[in-house]
């Protein structure tokens, strides 16, 4: 068996100690929660950090709940497993627990956590491979090479690996903010604002910060969400296309057409971050759902998807199924208005 | 550099000195000899290295030792009921659920965790606990079959020792129990 790289392991009792151990530690460094990403990543030689920094012995990184006054607060370190169950969840955002659902297998959401979820590294066929696969050929971009081997053209010098996460879209369609915090200071990042489209620099964390905190704002409470994941084994794998829609539909009283409203709709699986299709709030907030708009949505999402061959599945295919899940989703939210104000 | 380190693995406290990248896996088969516990991708993805820790089904490969330092962890050779088959061992033998038998430790642990939340899954509900562990001789309906037929083996198993001790009888029941060699 190939072994993990050796480092020193450290396990501080309070999120500040962790914050200065990060920054003393330098860029050698990283931050461990539920692992399942990281550990794999490490054997392949991907990641070699000096020093892991687990946080699981910091109380209170796990607690999930209600705030009257702000919303959902998610700690980092709260399983994908437990979001499936939480009754908080259930009540305000039962789309949290269906794409937490979605995610890996059983195990993994046993493991895995939401704070690995948003800061999940992107991926790639030329970047996920063990270190003798990749002796093979020059290095790619995000392996510290010249281009993306990924690109159409082979020689882009942007990285084009996938991000694939599945809770993470649908916390961008719920207007989650997050908090990081490193020993010079706690700042607050809209989510949809956290991610770059750079495969090769994912996020805008800085490698000493630390993600301590989701905050799920309290007016997305009750708002209609569904999920929609394509991936090879339905067991087990990464979204290879993924749609995650958010909307109310108010209605002046039951009898009249449904209206629109804070409509949002997050791609995932198909670009280098959650995709937010900028194109469907005007399009739709202020309108009744019928099948022509609809199908308006699901090409502007089919469009706004960029697949490349460095994932599962064929890109027209993954294409075609952003389009197909939108269709579907937005069916779901209309079936569903009778339950939703 | 090494460190001490106590590990609960099947009730029994093992004190150990280990380097802090060893995984529980390595530890499990290569310090302690418990190779029950199979190593295959070593990726996250197949599932023959699940054990559970604190009663969930996670994935040794995944995990590091020197994490587990106050959890429990039971592993396949934790399972067994005194000298009996746990339930659901002796179901995976009645159903004929083995094949190569390679993914066995994992299935039966990820459906051991199943039942102990839920003592009469439906078969969707044992499909879905097995979701992570994969099968490559694909007997899959045999192992589902296993899982949702464990809790009448345990019922039948209670009653039969209830009847045996009535009769006087210390058969170990009709079973098949393997060669232990004790």
């Amino acid at each position: 068996m190939q072994p993990l790289p050796n480092f020193q392991y450290l396990e501080p009792e309070t999120i500040h100690e962790a914050a200065k151990l990060l920054m003393d530690s330098g860029t050698q460094s990283m931050v461990i929660s539920g692992g399942t990403d990281m550990l794999p990543s490490m054997r392949q030689g991907i990641f070699s950090p000096d020093v892991v920094i687990s946080l699981q012995a910091i109380p209170h990184l796990r607690d999930v709940e209600w705030d009257d006054t702000e919303g959902l607060k998610i700690g980092p370190l709260a399983t994908l497993r437990s979001l499936e169950t939480n009754a908080e969840i259930l009540q305000h955002f039962p789309v949290i627990a269906e794409a937490a659902h979605a995610v890996g297998s059983p195990q993994l959401r046993e493991m895995a956590t939401v704070g690995g979820n948003i800061c999940l590294d992107t991926r790639c066929y030329y970047y996920n491979q063990s270190e003798n696969w990749q002796a093979c050929d020059q290095e790619c971009l995000k392996l510290g090479g010249e281009t993306c081997k990924a690109a159409p053209s082979g020689r882009a010098k942007k990285c084009f690996a996938v991000f694939s996460a599945d809770l993470a879209p649908v916390l961008v369609a719920l207007d989650a903010r997050i908090t990081l915090l490193s020993a010079r200071g706690e700042r607050h990042v809209d989510l949809r604002e956290f991610y770059t489209g750079d495969g090769a620099a994912p996020h805008v964390k800085a490698p000493d910060e630390i993600l301590t905190s989701v905050l799920v704002p309290k007016q997305m409470a009750g708002i209609f969400g569904v999920y929609q994941k394509y991936r090879i084994r339905n067991s087990i794998d990464y979204p290879i296309a993924g749609v995650a829609l958010t909307l109310r539909l108010n209605g002046p009283d039951k009898s009249a057409k449904k209206l629109v409203k804070d409509v949002c709709l997050v791609i995932s699986g198909v670009a280098s971050k959650p995709l937010v299709v900028k194109k469907i709030p005007p399009l739709l907030n202020g309108k009744a759902l019928d099948d022509a708009l609809i199908e308006e949505a699901a090409l502007l999402a089919k469009k706004a998807a960029l697949p490349l061959a460095n994932t599962g599945g064929e890109r027209a295919h993954r294409k075609q199924m952003i389009y197909e899940f939108t269709k579907k989703a937005f069916e779901q939210a209309i079936n569903n208005g009778s339950q939703i104000s | 550099m090494k460190q001490p380190l106590s590990l609960h693995i099947n009730d029994e406290i093992h004190e150990l000195n280990l380097a802090p990248n060893k995984t529980l896996l390595e530890v499990l088969r290569e310090e302690l000899d418990l190779t029950g516990t199979k190593e295959v991708c070593l990726l996250g993805s197949c599932g023959a290295c699940t054990v559970l820790v604190d009663n969930r089904p996670m994935l040794s490969c995944a995990t590091l030792a020197v994490a587990c330092k106050d959890k429990k962890i039971t592993t396949i050779e934790g399972v067994k009921d005194g000298n009996d088959l746990h339930p659901l061992q002796q179901s995976f033998v009645e159903k004929g659920a083995v094949q190569c038998g390679y993914c066995t430790p994992g299935m039966i642990l990820s459906g051991k965790a199943l039942l102990d939340e839920n003592p009469n899954p439906t078969k969707a509900e044992a499909a879905e606990a097995i979701a992570g562990n994969l099968c490559r001789c694909t007997g899959y309906a045999q192992i589902i079959d296993a899982i949702v037929s464990a809790p009448e083996i345990a019922d039948s198993k209670s009653t039969k020792t209830q009847h045996e001790t009535l009769a006087g009888t210390l058969d170990s029941g009709p079973y098949l129990m393997p060669e232990t060699g004790e």
